[in-house]
């Protein structure tokens, strides 16, 4: 696998092996959280056997992911001769790798866990939103260079509202007394991103500095097709995405907790229409990423 | 829990419709010309009608009891799996009229 993400960041340019990395730790975090809150009972499981040596070791590769991603990430800046830690990225992927180390290291050599266990479960759950944050931000500084704060802004709350999805959707798998009322916690978080963040937020970029200035360079670069297409298709797909997120809420909201432990039918329709909406946010972020990509290499063709 | 899929069923409606406004503003000049007179441009205009229809629709069912028997509002394994599908088609047929209309140009 590591070889895997060696050819391919060479082939690509340098800091695309480093998002993969950043991507594969995403998940192995995910899972991490999971097996986590299973351990605490939080979330059941039908055979908790293995979850704590499950755990441990989801959490031993996430560490060595981290190191690794901050290693590159660094290396990266000095290849560019550029002063390492300036940006906000770097500074996220710095608290990022301490908090890392701070839920590894104690809960690998205290043999006493009584007094740590409070800090375990708040740095765990605080780590997801930032470093999904850090990865958007990364993200733009990769295709974009850093500026337009609005352009960052929505693919921000877009990452999030995939976050609130992918939550969801856990609830929904492993239901508890508690889970219906976090997953409409979730649902309204991931419905407020969407429609504030994404569509608004993202709506007023587009129809303001993309429309005059973006758009006419991308249809007079290289790759036309990316505002003809990916743009139009983007803009418009996107639409059905607060609704679907509003029904999300809506029928979490009107479900009682008795039908939502005891009707499997409930959890897997609602799973299955959070699954359609993460699978839209991803697309949206796919289709957004070439966009700015196209918009990139427009500019530098009309130096 | 009767009728949980009274707000799904409206999204579903809702997404159909405005899927088959966008693929029409894309297919017809003279259409798109008349969305952007609504409200200034014509992205507005199609999220503005998506909100409309879905308020509509959701009012139109939550009001009705017959509507909502006759749509099988309670049978949520029925419209989620609908909702899937009229997404998932409507996705599939902007980005052919898109990609047409490219290569056509
Ligand atoms: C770095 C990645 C890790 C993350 C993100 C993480 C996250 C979490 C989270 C969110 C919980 C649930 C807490 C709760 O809901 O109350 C948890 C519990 C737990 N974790 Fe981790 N963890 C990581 C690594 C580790 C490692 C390496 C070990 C052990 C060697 C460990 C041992 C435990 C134990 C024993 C629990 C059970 C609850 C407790 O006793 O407090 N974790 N973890
Ligand atoms: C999808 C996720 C990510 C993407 C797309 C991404 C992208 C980037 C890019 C484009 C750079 C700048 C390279 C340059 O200036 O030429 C960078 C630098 C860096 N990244 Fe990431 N990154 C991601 C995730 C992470 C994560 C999770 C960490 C934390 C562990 C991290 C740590 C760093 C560091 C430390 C630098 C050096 C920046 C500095 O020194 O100021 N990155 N990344
Ligand atoms: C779930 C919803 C959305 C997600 C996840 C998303 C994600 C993204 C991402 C990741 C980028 C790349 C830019 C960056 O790296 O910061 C981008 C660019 C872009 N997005 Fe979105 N987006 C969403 C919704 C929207 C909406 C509703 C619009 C407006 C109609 C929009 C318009 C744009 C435009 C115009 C760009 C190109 C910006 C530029 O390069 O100047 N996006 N999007």
């Amino acid at each position: 696998m590591l070889l895997a993400i060696g050819g391919i960041a060479l082939v690509y340019e340098r800091w695309i092996g480093h998002a993969l990395i950043a991507i594969i730790s995403l998940v192995l975090m995910v899972y991490a959280l999971t097996t986590g809150a299973i351990l605490k009972g939080r979330i059941k499981k039908r055979s908790p056997r293995n979850v704590f040596k499950l755990h441990k070791r989801v959490g031993i590769y996430f560490g060595a992911l981290i190191l690794g991603s901050f290693i590159y990430g660094l290396w990266i800046r000095l290849q560019h001769g550029e002063s390492i830690l300036s940006s906000v990225h770097g500074k996220l992927g710095l608290i990022i790798l301490l908090i890392a180390f701070l839920q590894l290291i104690p809960s690998l050599v205290l043999k006493n866990r009584a007094r740590y266990r409070g800090l375990h479960k708040m740095m765990g759950y605080v780590l997801a939103p930032i470093l999904f944050i850090d990865a958007s931000w990364g993200l733009h500084n990769g295709v974009i260079g850093g500026t337009k704060s609005l352009v960052l802004f929505h693919s921000i709350s877009g990452g999030l509202a995939a976050l609130a999805l992918v939550w969801i959707i856990l609830e929904m798998l492993h239901p508890t007394d508690k889970g219906l009322a976090r997953a409409r916690i979730a649902s309204y978080l991931a419905a407020f991103l969407i429609t504030a963040g994404c569509w608004i937020a993202g709506g007023y970029n587009y129809l303001t500095v993309y429309g005059s200035q973006v758009k006419p360079v991308i249809l007079a670069g290289p790759h036309p097709w990316a505002h003809a297409i990916v743009m139009e298709a983007k803009e418009h797909i996107f639409v059905f995405l607060p609704l679907i997120a509003l029904t999300l809420s809506i029928t979490l909201s009107v479900l009682n907790r008795d039908t939502f432990l005891h009707d499997p039918k409930f959890r897997r329709a609602l799973t299955m229409i959070a699954c359609l909406a993460l699978f839209m946010v991803l697309l949206m972020f796919l289709m957004g990423a070439i966009i700015s990509n196209a918009g990139q290499t427009g500019t530098e063709a009309l130096k | 829990m009767k009728e949980s899929a009274t707000s799904i069923a409206s999204a579903v409606i809702t997404i159909f419709l405005t899927g088959c406004i966008i693929i029409a503003h894309d297919v017809s000049t003279d259409f798109k010309q008349s969305l952007v007179a609504l409200t200034g441009h014509h992205w507005i205009s199609v999220s503005v009608i998506a909100i409309v229809l879905f308020v509509l629709f959701s009012g139109l069912l939550m009001s009705s009891k017959s509507a909502r028997k006759t749509l099988r509002a309670d049978d949520i394994g029925l419209w989620s799996t609908t909702l899937i599908a009229v997404t998932l088609t409507m996705i599939l047929g902007i980005l052919a009229v898109l990609i047409a209309h490219y290569l056509v140009d």
